[in-house]
């Protein structure tokens, strides 16, 4: 048995292995690299159960587009088996008003004047507005749409019509995750990602910069770089900052997160990964939860879902750690209010220093 | 029409409030703070202002994470204190000025800023410390206020040369105010001070005594540094202080200090306290 992870990934409506080829490549000296074949099945569940079964035991589910609808009906089906997911220009949500009538426009056309005429209409829109006449990349897109036929995209469009609310799932996703999208995806926007970031417990958002839809092969290296290093690779990019994480950290740079050394910003991610800790803090603005706090604290902090870190964190007063974990100050400090503690030794907790020391070498106190 | 007699900033440190609640005020560790302020008591009894327009923060008191307004105007009858864990503070209700308010808000739309509007809130320690240092502790406020809240936690925090401008716009607001009240502002917060993360307990002395001296001479300086600026040199919650710009940006760009104090470290912070008036407003008196 190999102890390479393995690695399934995941295409979108009417696209093949051929989508994949940049990360493939790129992944293949790291893990054992398997690709989903979902040209003969109509639904999403079938087209999951077919993912799993590409391999035994624990694996990373990468998905792009419908693909990634597939990863995340994966996760619903067999979470104990999915160790990180990767969520590629996608949506969560069923079918929308007038859908269906769309669609069936283009399987009509499909049947009715052949593939050409499909990928002619189909493939301009799925790519930045910029490179609509990019032959270089949309002549292997054709070929690839070329090789489906009408009753291929006939089951998948089905499959597509027929999704689930992927939306109700995502709160219990409890793998890593990792939510990428072309910053100029007309298909499935930006917003979108950055909702999906923010309803999923362990996201993060990369933003591929320069693409559309077709962030595969649109950006190749873009996406490969994020994924070597989401998927701690190569240790080719531990610094954020060498992919383009986009709007994940804040545009400009002045405000950008630890430029100030030991000084972090509540910046968005900090916020959303300390929203839980921060509202039951926030409850302590109430008597009656003090009181619950107080008689019950590890029951009042399941109230707010905190996860096992996070109850370590406040359980054991380790301020350092809430604020890793996402506490605010101005938050958390309502637990002193319950708990006593002067906030020049949370202060100090933070900084590692003993009390006395924190008061002279900091404070200036003599 | 209604009239701008001064400007005052200050610190609004919760553990000046605590301390206070505590009958701490004249121990070793209060006494030169709150001493320092008595000039700037004895100047509002002097001057009697009608109405305080405060601008300060809320500290995850009245708004959670949920919703962030960048900048929000109270226009209630009546601002409670909040709870802020340790059950409310024995302060008397704070009387609002409805009509200004909304009159500021008008004013604001009017000059393109888009504040959230407030018929029903409480005030954290942002404004009731600030009220206390310069009006002590009455049974009932002789000032009514108008609280302007300022996101400065949740990035992104605005610029603090768009807290400038918002200045301008109050100054707009008194001076086409239907009304002989007389109006202080004040600008709270800071100074130097960091709560979170390693370097917490960071205080600057330095800066912060130049910010008191820029304040009243060069504010445009003060409203041109960037965000990180402010951050880097006042700690991370020190940046506060651009809220002082929002008091400053209101007066005319020739001020006169008429007190000044400085006092580190209030609990973990820089504390400092202004007062300054139009120097044509001094001049007038004086010819007077």
């Amino acid at each position: 048995m190999s102890k390479r992870p393995t690695i399934v990934l995941l295409p979108g409506l009417l696209c093949d292995a051929s989508m994949w080829d940049a990360q493939r490549r790129a992944l293949e000296p790291y893990a054992d690299v398997r690709i989903g074949d979902f040209s003969q099945l109509d639904s999403i569940e079938a087209m999951a159960r077919s993912a799993l079964a590409l391999a035994d035991g624990p694996l990373v589910a990468i998905g792009h587009s419908m693909g990634a609808r597939v990863a995340m009906e994966m996760v619903r089906l067999a979470p104990e088996r999915i160790t990180k997911l990767v969520l590629i220009d996608t949506g969560i949500d069923p079918r929308r008003d007038g859908e269906q009538e769309k669609r069936q426009e283009l399987v009509d056309l499909a049947f009715a004047e052949g593939m050409k005429a499909l990928a002619d209409r189909w493939l301009p829109p799925m790519v930045h507005l910029e490179r609509v006449a990019d032959e270089a990349l949309l002549a292997p897109l054709k070929d690839m749409v070329l090789r489906a036929s009408p009753e291929q995209h006939q089951r998948q469009i089905k499959a597509l019509l027929d999704r689930p609310n992927a939306r109700l799932g995502l709160a219990q996703i409890a793998c890593p995750t990792l939510v990428m999208v072309g910053r100029h995806d007309r298909w499935s926007p930006l917003a979108q990602h950055e909702e999906m970031a923010a309803l999923i417990p362990e996201a993060e958002l990369v933003v591929i910069e320069d693409s559309g839809h077709m962030s595969l092969v649109e950006q190749p290296e873009q996406v490969s770089q994020a994924l070597l290093r989401f998927l701690g690779f190569g240790n080719k990019n531990d610094d954020t900052h060498g992919v383009a994480t986009g709007r994940e950290e804040p545009m400009d740079e002045e405000a950008a997160p630890d430029r100030i050394p030991d000084t972090p910003l509540f910046d968005r991610k900090r916020s959303l990964r300390g929203y839980r800790i921060n509202k039951m803090a926030m409850g302590l603005g109430d008597p009656a939860n003090r009181e619950a706090f107080k008689q019950d604290e590890s029951a009042y902090l399941d109230r707010f879902g905190l996860t096992p870190e996070e109850k370590d964190a406040v359980m054991t007063r380790n301020w350092q750690e809430m604020v890793r974990l996402g506490g605010n100050l101005f938050f958390i400090l309502k637990i002193s209010a319950v708990d006593p503690v002067r906030i020049t030794e949370i202060g100090a907790h933070q900084a590692g220093m003993e009390h006395a020391d924190f008061l002279r070498d900091r404070l200036g106190k003599k | 029409m209604a009239k701008l007699i001064g400007g005052l900033g200050t610190s609004h440190v919760p553990s000046i409030g605590a301390a206070l609640d505590k009958g701490l005020r004249d121990t070793p560790d209060w006494k030169a703070f709150f001493d320092g302020y008595i000039p700037g008591q004895e100047w509002v009894k002097r001057h009697k202002p009608d109405v305080a327009v405060v601008i300060f923060n809320d500290h995850g008191n009245t708004f959670f994470l949920d919703k962030v307004p960048t900048f929000a105007v109270g226009c209630a009858e009546e601002y409670r204190p909040v709870d802020e864990g340790w059950g409310p503070r024995a302060i008397a209700p704070f009387k609002g000025d409805v009509d200004f308010s909304w009159h500021f808000i008008d004013t604001l739309v009017e000059n393109r800023f888009d504040p959230m509007i407030c018929q029903e809130i409480e005030v954290d320690h942002g404004l009731q410390v600030p009220m206390e240092l310069f009006w002590g502790k009455p049974d009932a406020w002789p000032v009514k206020v108008v609280p302007i809240f300022v996101n400065v936690i949740q990035y992104p925090i605005p610029l603090p040369s768009r807290c400038y401008e918002m200045g301008r716009v109050l100054r707009k607001a008194i001076e086409s105010y239907d009304s002989d009240e007389r109006f202080v502002i004040l600008g709270t917060g800071g100074l130097s001070h960091q709560l979170q993360g390693a370097r917490a307990g960071f205080v600057n002395p330095e800066a912060d005594q130049a910010f008191l001296n820029d304040i009243a001479d060069n504010p445009d300086k003060l409203a041109g540094m960037s965000r990180e600026q402010y951050v880097e040199m006042f700690g991370s919650e020190g940046a506060e202080l651009m809220m002082w710009l929002v008091m400053r940006g209101a007066m005319d760009p020739d001020v006169v200090v008429r007190h000044k104090h400085y006092f580190v470290p209030a609990s973990m912070t820089g504390a400092g306290m202004i007062v300054m008036e139009n120097r044509a407003d001094a001049a007038s008196a004086a010819a007077a």
